[in-house]
This record gives C-alpha cells, sequence and structure tokens, in this order.
C-alpha cells in the first residue's frame, strides 16, 4: 500500500515537471492551438472541392442565336458558380498563346459557321484549347463549357441527350455538410499530431540533449515511470488543446455547437484513444533518440504518412491498393473517421466501436512496446 | 571510526566501449565516512567509473558493491541511497529552485511535510532560500550547483558522489561548494566520492586519494601516505633558456637532488629542502653553462604524486564541454 502511495508520488511528480515546464512556454500553447486553425484556413480556402475565377478566353467569330445562347450560358456560369471567368480576345492566336504563357487557362473557339451548322444540324465544332498540365483546372473547364454547350435545346456534339435520359435526383442522408465543415475531424487530428510531438517522448529527448536526463536516471523512478508520467501528461496537455481547437472550428465553418452531451463524450473518448495512439506510437520511435533535430525530421515525415493516407482531406476508397493498406494500420485513419461519423452523422457508439476498438488495441500494442524497449541505463 | 565498514567495494570493474577500455580492471574500498577522491585528468575514466558505481552503466566485467547493494543486481536499491551530482547541470531551468527540489523529494516518495520542511532547511542551509521561488534559469553557475547539491541531499543519501562538482565554477564558487559539501558530510555522517581534477582541492579535502590515469588506478592511499612515496620534500622548477643535456646528470651528482625530471623548457627536481638546496642546484646548472630564467620553490603536492608516477604533469585543461551525449558515443574508437 505504501509502495503504491509512493508510485503515484513519484508518478506525478514526472507530470507535474511536464505541466510546469509546459505552462512556463506560453507560446507553445498559443501555437499548438492556432496551427491547426490556421490550417483548417489554408485548406479550407485553397484546397476546396469547387474550382473558381478560372480565366477562359473566348474568341467569337459567329454572331447568331446559338452563338448568343452560348455565351448567356457562359455568363450565367460566371454570374453564378464562379468557376469562369470571360475574357474577350479577338484573334486566335492570341488567346492560345495566353494559354500558353499561363494568362488563361482555356481558351474557346467559336467559329463564323456555328449558328449554320446548328440549324443544319450538321455536327458544329467548337474548339477549346485547355492547358491539360493543370489537370484540375482544364477538367472543370471541359465540364463548364460543356454543360453551356448542352443547355443550348439543341441536340448536337459533343453532348447528346435523349428524351428518355435517366434523371439522378440528389438524395442527401445527413445534414448537407459543405467542404470546409468536413475538414474540422482532419484539423482536430492535426491539432493531436502536433500536441503529441511536442509533448511526451519529445521531453524525454529534448532532457537527453540538455543532459538533465542523468539525474533522472539516478532516481527511483522507473522506466513505467518516466513513460506513463510523461504519457498521461502529454495526454491531459494535448486533449485539452484538441477539444479547443474542436469547438474553435466548430464555430468558424458553422457546424452547431448543440449537437448533445453524448455525442461530446463520444468525440472526447475518440480524441483521448487517438492522443494515447500517437503519444506511444512516438515513444517506441523516439523512445531512444539523442536529439531534438531526429523528431524534428521524423515529424514531418510521419505527419505525411499518418495524415494524407487518413480520410481527412481525401476520400480512403480513391486512394491505390498499397495506400489503402497503410491506412488499414494508420491510427489517424480510424480517429478520421470515427470524428466524421460522431460529428455528421450522430453515429452511436456501436457504429463507432470497431474505431474505437482499433485505437485502444493500437496504444495497447505501442504503450508496451514503448516500455519494453526504453533504455534506463546511458 | 571506531569499525570500518565499507560503503564501496569495488572488484576488478572494467568498462569497454569496442575495442577501447575505458576502465580497466579497477578495484578499491571507500570506508564508511570517508572522502574518498578519485583524480586524474580528463579523459582518464572517472565519470565512467561514477556511472558504473550510481548504476547509469552496466559495467562490462567485474561487480561492485554500493551501500551494500550490488550495483548490477540491485540497481534500485542501490538509487535509493545514493545521492550523485553528475559532472552536468542537471537542474530544470524552467522550474524556480523550490520546485527543482520538490519534484526530487517526490521521486523518492519523501511525504509532504517532510518534504517541505526538508527542502527549506537545504535551501536555507546553501543560503539559497531568498531565491528559492525564482526560476534557475535566472541563477549563477555557482547558485544553480548549490541548489543541486541542495537537491541531492533531500532524501538524505548515505553515500553523496560528486562528479567534478566544482568544474567550470569561478575559484569563489569553488571554494564555497566545497565549503558546504564538507559541512553537510560532517553533520550527516556521510560518505562521500568525487571525482575531480583540481589536484589542490583533492589534497585539501580527501582522506582516501586514487590516481587513475587512462583506465587503470595507479596509486591509492592517504595524500600524506602518497606525497612520502617521493622523494625529497620539495620541488624546485627552474626555467632555463636552453636545456643542456647533460643537465641530469649534473643535478644527479649533487647529495641533496632525489629526482630530477625534464620537460621541454624547464626541469623540476626533487630536494630535501627547498630554502637550503636552492643556491647549490643554481650554483650547478650555471657552472653547466645554462642561463636561469626563473627559479620557483614548492611543497611536494598531489600533482607532483601525479607526475611521479605517470611521467606527465596533469593539464589542467578548460573544462571539456559538458557530456550530452552518451559515453558510448563520446568513447568510440577513432576518436
Amino acid at each position: 500500500m505504501n509502495s503504491l502511495r509512493a508510485r503515484i508520488l513519484r508518478l506525478f511528480a514526472v507530470v507535474d515537471r511536464d505541466w510546469k515546464k509546459f505552462r512556463r512556454n506560453p507560446i507553445v500553447i498559443a501555437m499548438s492551438i492556432l496551427m491547426p486553425i490556421v490550417y483548417l484556413m489554408i485548406l479550407g480556402n485553397s484546397f476546396q472541392g469547387k474550382l473558381v475565377g478560372l480565366p477562359l478566353a473566348v474568341v467569337d467569330h459567329s454572331t447568331d442565336p446559338y452563338q448568343q445562347q452560348l455565351m448567356d450560358n457562359l455568363r450565367a456560369i460566371e454570374a453564378g458558380p464562379r468557376t469562369l471567368v470571360i475574357r474577350p480576345v479577338a484573334e486566335e492566336a492570341v488567346a492560345v498563346a495566353g494559354v500558353r504563357t499561363g494568362k488563361y487557362k482555356a481558351a474557346l473557339i467559336i467559329p463564323p459557321d456555328f449558328g449554320t451548322k446548328m440549324v443544319t444540324k450538321s455536327m458544329p465544332e467548337i474548339g477549346l484549347f485547355v492547358d491539360n498540365t493543370d489537370a484540375i483546372s482544364a477538367e472543370t473547364l471541359r465540364a463548364a463549357v460543356n454543360g453551356a454547350i448542352g443547355a443550348i435545346n439543341t441536340d448536337f456534339v459533343p453532348i447528346r441527350e435523349a428524351a428518355d435520359q435517366v434523371h439522378l435526383r440528389n438524395v442527401a442522408l445527413y445534414r448537407q455538410v459543405d467542404y470546409f465543415q468536413s475538414l474540422v475531424p482532419g484539423v482536430v487530428i492535426m491539432a493531436i499530431f502536433l500536441g503529441t510531438m511536442t509533448t511526451g517522448v519529445f521531453n524525454i529527448v529534448m532532457d537527453r540533449f540538455i543532459g538533465v536526463e542523468e539525474a533522472y536516471l539516478l532516481t527511483p523512478l522507473s522506466k513505467l515511470d518516466i513513460v506513463a508520467g510523461l504519457i498521461i501528461s502529454g495526454l491531459s496537455i494535448t486533449t485539452i488543446v484538441a477539444l479547443l481547437v474542436l469547438s474553435l472550428s466548430m464555430v468558424i465553418t458553422g457546424i452547431p455547437l448543440s449537437v448533445g452531451v453524448g455525442r461530446y463524450v463520444l468525440m472526447l473518448v475518440i480524441i483521448v484513444l487517438t492522443t494515447l495512439s500517437l503519444l506511444s506510437l512516438m515513444f517506441t520511435i523516439l523512445g531512444r533518440a539523442q536529439h531534438p533535430r531526429i523528431v524534428g525530421v521524423l515529424s514531418g515525415f510521419l505527419n505525411v504518412i499518418l495524415f494524407f493516407p487518413s480520410g481527412a482531406i481525401y476520400p480512403l476508397a480513391s486512394l491505390p491498393g498499397w495506400l489503402q493498406w497503410l491506412a488499414h494500420i494508420n491510427p489517424e485513419a480510424y480517429a478520421v473517421d470515427a470524428l466524421k461519423s460522431v460529428l455528421f452523422k450522430g453515429a452511436s457508439v456501436m457504429t463507432v466501436l470497431p474505431d474505437i476498438g482499433f485505437l485502444a488495441l493500437f496504444t495497447l500494442v505501442m504503450m508496451s512496446m514503448s516500455i519494453a524497449m526504453f533504455k534506463r541505463t546511458l | 571510526m571506531s569499525e570500518e565498514r565499507k560503503a564501496i567495494e569495488v572488484a576488478n570493474i572494467s568498462k569497454q566501449y569496442g575495442a577501447t577500455t575505458v576502465v580497466d580492471d579497477v578495484s578499491f574500498d571507500v570506508l564508511e565516512g570517508s572522502i574518498f577522491g578519485f583524480l586524474g585528468p580528463n579523459g582518464a575514466g572517472k565519470t565512467t567509473l561514477v556511472r558504473m558505481l550510481t548504476t547509469l552503466i552496466p559495467p562490462s566485467s567485474g561487480h561492485a558493491m554500493v551501500a551494500g547493494c550490488d550495483v548490477a543486481k540491485e540497481a534500485v536499491e542501490v538509487r535509493r541511497l545514493i545521492g550523485v551530482i553528475p559532472q552536468a547541470m542537471t537542474s530544470d531551468t524552467d522550474l524556480t529552485g523550490y520546485e527543482n527540489m520538490d519534484i526530487y523529494g517526490r521521486f523518492y516518495g519523501i511525504p509532504a511535510r517532510e518534504r517541505k520542511q526538508r527542502i527549506q532547511d537545504l535551501l536555507e542551509k546553501m543560503g539559497l532560500s531568498a531565491r528559492a521561488n525564482d526560476l534557475v534559469a535566472t541563477y549563477s553557475g555557482g547558485m544553480r550547483r548549490r541548489l543541486e547539491i541542495a537537491r541531492v541531499l533531500v532524501h538524505q543519501p548515505k553515500i553523496l558522489f560528486l562528479d567534478e562538482p566544482t568544474s567550470g565554477l569561478d575559484p569563489q564558487s569553488r571554494r564555497v561548494v566545497w565549503e558546504q559539501i564538507e559541512t553537510i558530510r560532517r553533520e550527516d555522517d556521510m560518505t562521500l566520492f568525487l571525482t575531480t581534477h583540481y589536484m589542490e582541492e583533492a589534497e585539501a579535502l580527501c582522506t582516501q586519494v586514487a590516481i587513475i590515469d587512462k583506465g587503470k588506478i595507479i596509486v591509492l592511499g592517504s595524500p600524506l601516505e602518497l606525497k612520502q612515496q617521493l622523494s625529497g620534500q620539495d620541488i624546485i622548477t627552474l626555467t632555463l633558456e636552453t636545456v643542456s643535456t647533460d643537465i641530469d646528470d649534473v643535478l644527479n651528482r649533487l647529495p641533496c637532488v632525489h629526482k630530477v625530471y625534464t620537460e621541454s623548457d624547464s626541469i623540476r627536481i626533487a630536494v630535501d629542502s627547498g630554502a637550503n638546496d636552492l643556491a647549490a642546484v643554481l650554483d650547478a646548472v650555471r657552472t653547466a653553462g645554462n642561463k636561469v630564467l626563473s627559479a620557483r620553490v614548492h611543497e611536494q603536492s598531489l600533482e607532483d604524486v601525479f607526475i611521479h608516477f605517470t611521467g606527465r604533469s596533469i593539464r589542467d585543461e578548460a573544462p571539456k564541454k559538458v557530456s550530452k551525449l552518451s559515453p558510448g558515443l563520446l568513447q568510440r574508437p577513432g576518436r
């Protein structure tokens, strides 16, 4: 009983030391909250689902009702979804050169015989020069122009509409989630990643580098005291930061905060388990690192291999097989899936149980490995 | 010391890193209540030896009992009974002096009330009470060292290990640190094991001294015993313009001269008495055609013991950069 009391005293001395040191670094605290939010703002505004403002050069050789209709349709796209910006150009050569220099993303050439061919139904052709080095913009513009042509109430190439065409109607299962909001789980995971990188094992590597570790190894602290103590302090700090980032990004992206206590508790469980998974993973990898620079190099690498195949910004189903395999053992993928389910679909415990189970198992395995591999001698 | 009990027993301990032997078959005993000094130049293996005795590094061979426990098999017990001040400064700069001590006290499971009292007493003794609640980052080197001495005493260790405790401190701070260590030792009746390359400190403090060079103990005994092994009482050091080749013979012919150590531009002559024999020595040297630039007389010290046994002087080098790397990295062959 007395030894248990001593163990608790030791363990929480490790935790308390870490807390005190963290608290005395207010810049680190501010950064660990601010950085994921900035990340959300940048990712949400630069890498978004729909492209807008693509410059389209239009060389118009024709003046007839069909051409007018086509231009009206393009102008409607310009005014509505703002996918493109129309730039009238007189010469075909100038427009194509503009695409080559990057001034325009594409050039649309409407031939003089456009109207005539429309009337005679002799397959009018419209030229679209695209900058196909920028595949995403090219694809978007092609679709937009096709749409504009298709909207001219005539059948001609390239879009052929049949009367008996099947109309696809969207049936939304859940409340509409826009791209900005869909990033929130990823941003929370990012906050957890940053938190676990600057707490936990990082502190032991830093102590080792400064030479302070020697004094700690000379005390009765056991391996378990050191590893568990640092994981507890890292967990508490990271969880608070992640919860702050979650609520802030919910407010920013307009996700209703009143999702119910049950869902918040479930999200807290997911956040705690994700933090534990990452903390113990890093303890296993970096438990013997001698220089903080190793942590720096590895954090960049780990971030890429954990975050991108996590489903946070791109659906896992679209990844190639080998990357999907990576996603299967990636704790961040399970965390993103669980958070998305709870946040956007109101999933119950049962739905996210496989995710939670994986995270718990991952933590258990990594924690045992990190304690076994930790070196108690110099 | 009515009953001579051993605080530390070391038997044939060695440490190898690859092909390099850092500590080579070292054996010695330290009696309870004594101050045992381990002397040697930087790189002699002092720190590695201390780290083996304090459970930080497992020995390659041999064994050691510290405070009655085997360092390899009963490491946890050893850690509870000893206090160690490593060569590097190991207090946390972003904690206050008090917090540093408090967290340490908790590592040893000392209950809150007792801990608080002991910390306040120790801070008072070390003259740090006024700065107890300041961050250690604001302390001077000497203050930081004193805090670490206070911290290591929180759990009342039986044996205190100090690895170059005054290295990197100015002479004033060094004196203060030694005074305080000596006071505490007397009050708490601790055994002290220290390493240093400051010979005069060792001579003033230690009851027992071992001189280590290249991982081996060269000689062991009380400072007085060691000095008695030297012939002569005093040392005359002469600096000459050029050292003539026959100088050894010239000097050895004098009856008062016991031993001559020739160095590149100076010679050290062990004589019976500096005051009486200086004139004769100077005469002999001048007669042999040498120009004497300076002459200095001093009583034989541990420094001379070191020179006597190793044939070279223990260079009082600037304190080396405190090791941040593991000894394995520092002592790799072909360094």
